[in-house]
């Protein structure tokens, strides 16, 4: 019942850990230098990253959700870890849209977390995350998908940079598109990378990068400079420590509170 | 109000039904799977699907004439279902519509002989429905 408590940094992949975790039944939250990882009893129940938009993002942003509506579910349930269940009950959001919506956020989260398995860096046992329990995945399922999300991107077109620079469009005759394809390529200006050109559009990451990757291999999108897309191999820019979940929580409350 | 396993269950009822599952046809993944997968292998199945899925909605010759595709949010796929037949079986797959972004469909597999391909088609496409407005 009791998980190990790691304070200090480690040199164990964050897989290795979570594995460990899960065998334990373990809850709590596992940060890595990319994101946070929350188990509930073993099974992963949410992933935040600093690259990906989080589900109220995702929500408010796409307008299937009003803003008002997704506060007054934090301020009414964050602090009972229950604020999935809140906009349901409310009859804010179908329980199905949810789920969706839920999934769609957390293995979007687990790939730029967990798809170059970086090391551990701490586990806090019983920290549990303010959405509270929406779906739950397991551990070795997400480890899966992460790595075959990576396999998948290479198979499109092999060149990371994509991921991480800022692109540019390469001047060509009007192209016929299928419709996601069309809105990447609208948002590529030679200065934002693939995860802002995700948050400008409210979609998912990874799924944003499936389609810039196409447009790369159809030579359409190019790194904007050539310096920056030598510079990191890894799935994304290394985003600032990830704050922690209270802390996310007061800081999300006080945008709420400025906006009224 | 159903959520995904819900949804999944009721399709289940349905006359000849082996298996239903949810699944992104950008990543592949099955976020949900009930009753049996087509070849044993519930993730290969949602792999090949979602490809199958991503190529007919990409597709500019099979969306509709009227040139309005995407619907007035955009958001809408331009196919609404797939439906393959074999010997043994049906396959249907029901795109299902969100506000947010979202980019899965519904699979049934229905048994040949037992199953009601029109009566089918018409509840999955309820189920997609209630499964996101609830």
């Amino acid at each position: 019942m009791i998980a190990p408590l790691l304070t200090a940094r480690t040199d164990e992949p964050a897989s290795v850990l979570l594995a460990t975790l899960a065998a334990q039944g373990a809850s709590g939250a596992l940060s890595t230098a990319s994101g946070i990882v929350y188990l509930a009893a073993g099974h992963v129940v949410h992933v935040e990253s600093a690259v990906t938009p989080d589900l109220g993002d995702l929500l408010t942003h796409s307008g299937a959700l009003a803003p008002d509506g997704w506060w007054a579910a934090i301020d009414q349930a964050g602090r009972r870890c229950r604020v999935g269940r809140q906009l349901v009950d409310s009859g804010h959001l179908a329980a199905g849209a949810l789920e969706l919506c839920h999934l769609g956020a957390l293995f979007d989260a687990a790939y730029f977390v967990l798809a170059h398995d970086g090391p551990a860096l701490r586990f806090r046992p019983g920290v549990a995350h303010w959405l509270g329990a929406v779906r739950s995945v397991p551990v070795d399922t997400v480890l899966r998908e992460s790595r075959r999300r990576r396999e998948l991107l290479h198979r499109i077109w092999p060149e990371p940079a994509i991921d991480v620079a800022p692109l540019a469009r390469v001047p060509s005759d009007p192209v016929e598109l299928p419709a996601r394809r069309g809105r990447a390529l609208a948002q590529v200006d030679g200065v934002r990378t693939a995860a802002q050109i995700a948050t400008a559009l409210a979609c998912r990451t990874f799924h944003t990068l499936v389609e810039l990757r196409r447009l790369a291999a159809a030579g359409l999108v190019v790194p904007a400079d050539p310096a920056t897309a030598s510079a990191e191999p890894g799935p994304a820019p290394l985003p600032a420590a990830p704050d922690e979940p209270d802390t996310a929580l007061l800081r999300r409350l006080l945008h709420a509170l400025e906006a009224l | 109000m159903p959520g995904i396993d819900e949804s999944l269950l009721e399709a289940m009822r349905l006359p000849g039904a082996r298996g239903a599952s949810v699944v992104d046809w950008i990543s592949g993944l099955a976020l949900g799977a009930v009753g049996d997968a087509p070849g044993g292998d519930p993730e290969a199945t949602a792999a090949e699907t979602a490809e199958l899925a991503r190529l007919a909605t990409e597709s500019g010759a099979l969306a509709p004439a009227g040139g309005d595709a995407g619907g007035p949010s955009g958001k809408e796929p331009p196919v609404q279902d797939l439906i393959i037949t074999n010997a043994d079986s049906y396959h249907l797959l029901r795109f299902v519509t969100t506000t947010f972004d979202s980019t899965v469909f519904l699979h049934l597999w229905l048994d040949r002989a037992d199953g009601n391909l029109a009566l089918a088609r018409i509840r999955l496409a309820e189920m997609a429905d209630r499964l996101v407005l609830g």
